[in-house]
């Protein structure tokens, strides 16, 4: 994948979806921050923000969906250029889906702020597991931007960790709505949030795997790692 | 993927199989010890770029190159199921192309009536009776899918025929002599869209009878049609291997390089 | 607009070439029909020479140029195409059949006295055929071969190679491929050769006149039908005989005015005969290449 296409406009293109797929991910990486920023500070524009900023993940959605389309009408790409189409298509659906989450995220975090004066139980885990899915993202798309099979590695191993924090949370909060039944609503809330963490961390280890389908070839989707 | 799995599963016959074949112009090697089975009842492409060596290579499998002088051929061609070298010096080229038959890059009836053409290479064999040479005529233009087409006009000549029908019916020609290979040398390349699509139709349902070995330019028939495909270059076989898998997974960035057009 | 000059210019300079050359042509024929048509009547067709000009007729040397024509054909043809044939699909491309290419078309531009005098020393004396019409059959035979030859290749030649390749690939052998392809596709051509080098040899009175044609026959030679077994005779190739050519060269040279018109006259029947096979020979040019595509 080093050297070009006979077609410099064939390069152009690929190229340029190329960069907007890592631009998608650049977008829903700052809603899950400022999701969580929202979260912490009660910040509610900043939340309607992050709502809002869903209708442009959908259009770059649809946009590079359609991208994708054209170049296999025009090009008839094959080998690596067929994975890496292929791998595109599905990483975008996933960016997607990313995005929905963040928007769940928002969601709650403005539904536990409106309500009001009910004290947050702490949230330090949900921050914690916040951070690591989005740096499972960025490693995710930084794996894609150079088709580093390496570091695609260590984010499919990393969402054992992730998933390992949702459990621990989802115990945590159950104690703590035993506890004070009080805040059984901004628990739930919590765990919603927690829940589209863990659902973030799926994904992203699922653009890991398309990773690894373009440079090597192998489907290792659904198989159990070393 | 099930479609690679599958094939690999099935049992495979080779029926033609060419072993260090190298083949001379005159002083200027061609091919470069190619070693490549043709597997029983499949269809086999070869690709590659402009004077690879792909029609050289298909022409050697029906001795074509001994109609001109200076050729020289090495190694060696050996057909299944009597084990015969079809290069052999004791091999009389007429007999090889007895048994495979060829259809070559622009439809080349002859000026003949319809019949005529499909009925030449029984009577190139000293076929005499009527009722048998019009039995078979008819068997093979149904095979070509061409019978409905012009059997009210066996008797006018061949020329009158659309491109795709000229190519079925040269098609049928070949086939009318049971062959146990079809070679094919760029078939389409000459043709329409519908006409090429028929053709490729047909070759779909004839490998089910006969093996089939076709040269291609154009790398997306190769994908659709063949079940194996051989990459060459300059006159060497670069990569040989299931087509799907060839053009998913190619094993030589040479292969690589070529299918996804970086010609650099 | 000096560019359109030049167009214009040159138009008519090729036409006035042109027309030179048709009415050249157009004159001598004229001149001739005027001179020689009152002369053409059903007498003039069944008549022997004769001292008495309204009396003399061609019929001796119709029937000769006929009979020449005959022999001419039966030699000539098979040896041009059966060469011809062998030259294009038998023979290795090397420089011996490069210079035997070379010498046939050079053939064709040798002086037909040349072959007169050839034909003198072989076959009137060395076999001893005699002034005959044998002689002057073989004499034209070899000096239309080369038109025949060349004809007979260029028509090989046009036929596409991917139509050999065709044969062969169904397992054809060479003279299959010759016998099924090659010859019937070649045979417009073939035939369009054979037909100009008759009109040529019809004309021909050099070589003729060197072997010994007589100029004033008046008689046939025997008939090659005979009533009495075996039925067929072959007497006829041995006899003395006369062409058309050598008789307007006999009338043309007598001081009479009416044996001129005689003259024009037969020239006129030549100049159709001539018109006539070459007309023939466009006819069948396309009645045979009509399911030809190259």
């Amino acid at each position: 994948m080093a050297s070009e296409h006979a077609s410099k406009q064939y390069d152009l293109d690929l190229g340029s979806i190329r960069t907007r797929v890592l631009q998608m991910g650049g977008l829903v990486e700052s809603q899950i921050r400022r999701a969580m920023d929202g979260l912490a500070s009660g910040d509610l524009a900043l939340l309607e923000e992050v709502i809002a900023d869903d209708h442009r993940v959908n259009a770059m959605e649809v946009a590079l969906d359609g991208d994708c389309s054209h170049l296999i009408v025009r090009r008839q790409p094959a080998a690596s250029d067929l994975r890496m189409i292929f791998a595109i298509a599905k990483t975008v659906t996933d960016l997607e889906r990313i995005g929905d989450e963040a928007q769940k995220m928002a969601r709650m975090a403005k539904a536990i702020h409106e309500r009001g004066a009910t004290p947050l139980p702490p949230a330090v885990d949900v921050r914690h597991a916040a951070e690591a899915a989005i740096a499972m993202l960025r490693r995710s798309l930084d794996a894609f931007a150079r088709l580093d099979c390496d570091t695609a590695q260590e984010v499919i191993r990393d969402d054992v960790g992730i998933d390992a924090e949702f459990r621990s949370i989802l115990r945590q909060l159950i104690t703590y709505m035993m506890e004070d039944p009080r805040t059984i609503s901004t628990a739930l809330e919590i765990v919603w949030i927690a829940k589209a963490i863990e659902r973030i961390g799926d994904h992203a280890k699922n653009m890991a795997e398309y990773v690894i389908y373009i440079v090597r070839g192998t489907d290792v989707r659904h198989t159990r790692k070393e | 993927m099930s479609a690679p799995e599958t094939i690999m599963d099935e049992l495979l016959a080779t029926k033609a199989e060419a072993r260090d074949l190298s083949f001379y112009y005159g002083d200027f090697r061609a091919l470069k010890g190619i070693s490549m089975p043709v597997h029983e009842r499949k269809v086999t492409a070869l690709i590659g770029p402009s004077g690879c060596g792909k029609s050289t290579f298909l022409r050697c499998f029906n001795r074509m190159h001994d109609l001109y002088p200076g050729n020289r051929y090495e190694g060696e061609i050996v057909l299944q199921p009597d084990n015969t070298n079809l290069l052999a010096g004791s091999i009389d080229p007429i007999d090889v192309r007895m048994r495979i038959g060829m259809v070559f890059q622009k439809p080349n009836p002859f000026p003949k009536t319809v019949f005529e053409n499909v009925a030449y290479g029984l009577r190139v064999r000293g076929e005499r009776s009527r009722r048998k040479i019009e039995e078979k005529v008819e068997q093979a233009l149904q095979d070509a899918a061409l019978w409905d087409e012009v059997k009210e006009r066996l008797r006018q000549p061949a020329y009158n025929l659309s491109g795709g029908q000229q190519q079925r019916l040269c098609i049928a020609r070949a086939l009318a002599t049971d062959p146990e290979l079809l070679l094919f040398d760029e078939p389409t390349s000459a043709l329409d869209p519908i006409a090429t699509a028929s053709i490729e139709e047909l070759m779909h349902d004839l490998k089910e009878r006969v093996t089939i070995l076709i040269v291609t330019h154009n790398m997306q028939q190769a994908a659709r049609v063949s079940d194996f495909t051989a990459y060459m270059y300059l006159g060497e076989l670069v990569e040989f291997g299931v087509t799907d898998e060839l053009f998913i997974k190619p094993q030589k960035k040479q292969t690589e390089d070529y299918i996804t057009g970086r010609f650099g | 607009m000096h560019r359109k000059h030049q167009d214009v210019v040159f138009m008519l300079v090729g036409i006035v070439a042109l027309m030179v050359a048709v009415l050249t042509f157009l004159t001598l024929f004229v001149n001739m029909a005027v001179d020689g048509l009152p002369r053409l009547d059903w007498q003039f067709f069944t008549n022997f020479p004769s001292r008495r000009a309204a009396q003399a007729g061609i019929l001796s040397a119709w029937v000769g140029s006929t009979l020449v024509m005959l022999v001419t054909a039966f030699f000539a043809v098979p040896l041009g195409v059966a060469s011809g044939v062998y030259l294009e699909e038998y023979a290795r491309k090397n420089w011996v059949t490069d210079l035997i290419e070379i010498n046939i078309t050079n053939l064709a531009g040798v002086p037909s006295i040349v072959y007169g005098l050839l034909a003198l020393g072989l076959f009137v004396y060395q076999f001893g055929l005699g002034q005959s019409i044998l002689s002057a059959g073989l004499t034209l035979a070899l000096l239309i071969l080369p038109v025949v030859i060349v004809a007979t290749r260029e028509a090989i030649r046009s036929i596409p190679q991917v139509i050999r390749e065709g044969s062969y690939a169904l397992g054809a052998t060479r003279w299959q491929t010759v016998r099924y392809h090659i010859l019937p596709y070649s045979s417009a051509g073939i035939l369009t050769g054979i037909i100009i080098g008759m009109a040529r040899a019809i004309g021909e009175t050099a070589p003729i006149i060197t072997i010994g044609a007589l100029t004033f026959i008046a008689f046939l030679p025997p008939a090659p039908i005979k009533s009495e077994p075996p039925f067929l005779s072959f007497d006829w190739l041995m006899s003395p005989f006369t062409v058309m050519p050598i008789q307007m060269f006999n009338w043309t040279s007598r001081p009479e005015a009416a044996f001129q018109d005689n003259a024009a006259a037969a020239g006129f029947v030549l100049v159709f005969m001539t018109l006539a096979m070459n007309g023939l020979a466009i006819w069948l040019r396309y009645r045979l290449r009509r399911n030809i595509k190259w």
